[in-house]
């Protein structure tokens, strides 16, 4: 069955997806599911009422499978007790939209998880904690922040002045090249804003979850064009003779993925 | 021909009704063998060698330099594999580049667990391979550099006759997949020192199931499929006459209609790039700017995901591809897109646009007229997406 093979009822679903939003307020709880690196996001906001399900809102970046489950789910659980929504699973949501093709069925089917994880929050007291719209990167709730020590990055010492940088003197240099400057502070914060005047591509990489201080002066590279990189690490960086990518730890998905890149700024100083 | 708004002639084309006209006599009353020594036979012989006339014609090439395949993924293998187990005791090193399609990178990496060893260069921001960083991945050990003629995914060209010249004299053979690049490009194979080449029937309007390897003289391979012999020993079984006339017809065609199709299309697409760049906010072009197929447009949108795009647009009656991971069999992103650096959740938004002989100027007016309410849409329903003022 081709990944686009959907039931009728799953294409209304996204079609007219129901209970689009967000909600607000003292009585309102959210669960989150899944991450956009593996091209799925969900959020879920119940209203509890008397321990029942008084309202429901979905926010979803994903395919068409994942759009539609979020909607069903919603008007699955709208009214339930929160025990009968809890038992609400992923083949009750795949059952009611007439089923899902089997590849779907575990990456894009996790509305129910999300609705538990907001059932979850509401029991642990974590009440209208309705949060800043997420950016890339800002994930699951469950994952520790690490704390950083900079680490040491394979590879990192050989391809030294080969593409790897531990100032940046001279930006020109960096033109139209595809750049990964890692987090070390403000120092490294200023040279990712400089650099793009000079090339269309600065990736910024961090280990935290997310920048909350409006001190912090990384929020400013929020306003950038700097791409930005929660919850990651660089583990190594590799290439014959000179830097073609960097293996990247995602610190939330306990995962490895390449990033190709032509630069790689690791400045000296770390300032905390 | 296409009843619906067709833009994903990378994906399949129809065959052209002329070419089908031209095939139908071979199905039936001409049906001889052409290894067969009576009349039937010496007309098929006939027709099979004037059919590798007219391929040969359609690249710059020599008649004998042409063998007839099942189709491109056919010919990648015979040109590959048939090239380094022929050459092996000259070395075992081979250069592909790290965007190729995946029709290469799964043979180099069969060819690796055999104990050759494989080179990827890595290409830029656009996905172009850089000469000279070719040049830096030469080995004394290395007897092939297979890198493709155009990128049938997001476009871009690459340098092919600067890099043939920079490998030209050095004993290294330079195959090329140049399938995207046939109809679209001029390939004259007199004036880029490339050896082998990968040519297929559907992307010149011809049937299916049926390619060419363009072989230079004096470059020496091995067959891959034991049998009969036929195509000087090199592809043994019948030959699919009917099929073979028709890729030859479709190659004619193409030739005559090359000079007006080529810049139809390219104006087609520069007006969709222009048009959607400017109309959706947070949308990017994917691949080359400049040094890019006539008929392909590929974009990346931020915030939403390209399967729900390709969904939407079928809603409209709109037919295009999406390199994110949520419509392939493997649930990986798209090997092309992330080779040029850019991030997994970025490659998900992606949407590629090609055009083709039947295409229409009121084909990029739907688009354009679909499209942004279609981003607004998903946008609208997506955690992701923030409005946000870029300083």
């Amino acid at each position: 069955m081709k990944s686009t093979s959907y039931s009728e009822k799953t294409l209304d679903h996204f079609r007219n997806p129901r209970n689009v939003g967000t909600l607000e307020g003292p009585d309102v709880a959210v669960g989150k599911v899944g991450n956009p690196v593996c091209g799925d996001l969900m959020y879920m906001y119940i209203r509890v009422k008397d321990d029942r399900i008084a309202d429901i809102k979905f926010q979803t970046f994903g395919c068409g499978s994942a759009i539609a489950t979020s909607s069903m789910t919603t008007e699955l659980v709208l009214g339930m007790t929160l025990e009968e929504a809890m038992k609400v699973t992923r083949n009750d949501v795949a059952d009611a939209l007439q089923g899902l093709p089997p590849i779907k069925m575990h990456c894009s089917n996790l509305a129910a998880d999300a609705l538990h994880d907001a059932i979850s929050a509401w029991r642990e007291g974590r009440r209208g904690e309705t949060p800043e719209p997420p950016r890339v990167g800002e994930f699951s709730s469950s994952c520790p922040v690490p704390v950083s020590s900079p680490p040491d990055i394979e590879g990192a010492e050989e391809l030294l002045g080969k593409g790897v940088y531990r100032k940046v003197e001279e930006p020109r240099a960096f033109a139209d090249k595809r750049v990964l400057i890692i987090d070390r502070g403000k120092p490294s914060v200023d040279a990712a804003l400089a650099l793009t005047q000079h090339t269309g591509r600065v990736i910024f990489m961090s280990p935290v979850k997310e920048f909350s201080s409006k001190d912090d002066p990384r929020t400013g590279l929020k306003r950038s064009d700097v791409k930005v990189i929660y919850e990651a690490e660089p583990l190594a960086v590799l290439g014959e003779g000179e830097v073609e990518k960097v293996r990247v730890h995602d610190l939330n998905e306990n995962d490895e993925y390449d990033l190709f890149i032509d630069a790689l700024v690791i400045l000296e100083q770390a300032d905390h | 021909m296409p009843a619906q708004v067709y833009l994903d002639y990378q994906s399949s084309k129809p065959v052209d009704p002329l070419v089908v006209d031209a095939m139908h006599p071979w199905f039936t009353e001409r049906f001889g063998n052409p290894s067969s020594l009576h009349q039937d036979g010496d007309e098929a012989t006939e027709a099979l060698e004037r059919s590798r006339e007219r391929v040969a014609q359609f690249i710059g090439a020599a008649k004998d330099e042409i063998i007839f395949t099942s189709g491109a993924t056919e010919s990648n293998n015979l040109a590959i594999i048939g090239y380094v187990t022929r050459n092996r005791r000259r070395g075992d090193h081979i250069i592909i580049a790290e965007s190729e399609h995946i029709s290469i990178q799964n043979i180099t990496k069969s060819l690796e667990k055999q104990g050759f060893k494989v080179s990827r260069v890595g290409v830029d921001q656009y996905g172009r391979v850089s000469v000279e960083k070719l040049r830096r991945k030469v080995l004394d050990t290395t007897v092939l550099v297979s890198i493709g003629w155009a990128s049938s995914e997001i476009g871009t060209i690459q340098p092919m006759q600067e890099m043939a010249d920079m490998l030209h004299g050095r004993g290294i053979a330079f195959h090329s997949d140049a399938v995207a690049a046939l109809g679209l490009l001029t390939i004259d194979m007199r004036k880029v020192p490339i050896d082998l080449l990968t040519l297929s029937s559907n992307d010149i309007y011809g049937p299916k199931g049926i390619g060419a390897l363009y072989i230079r003289k004096n470059i020496n391979i091995a067959p891959i499929m034991p049998g009969g012999g036929q195509e000087r020993g090199l592809r043994s079984g019948s030959e699919n006459m009917p099929a073979i006339v028709g890729m030859a017809f479709a190659a004619q065609i193409m030739a005559s209609e090359m000079p007006q199709e080529v810049p139809r299309l390219a104006q087609y697409r520069d007006r969709l790039i222009e048009g959607v760049l400017g109309r959706i906010p947070q949308s990017h072009l994917n691949g080359h700017p400049s040094e890019r197929l006539p008929n392909n447009a590929h974009f990346r949108f931020e915030a939403i995901e390209g399967e729900s795009l390709l969904l939407s647009l079928k809603d409209k009656g709109i037919a295009v591809s999406t390199g994110s991971a949520c419509s392939s069999k493997t649930l990986e992103p798209s090997h092309t897109l992330i080779s040029c650096g850019l991030l997994h959740e970025e490659a998900h938004g992606s949407l590629e646009f090609t055009f083709g002989r039947w295409s229409k100027s009121t084909d990029v007016d739907r688009v354009l007229e679909v499209l942004p309410g279609i981003v607004e849409r998903l946008r609208g329903m997506s955690p992701l997406y923030q409005k946000e003022v870029k300083l």
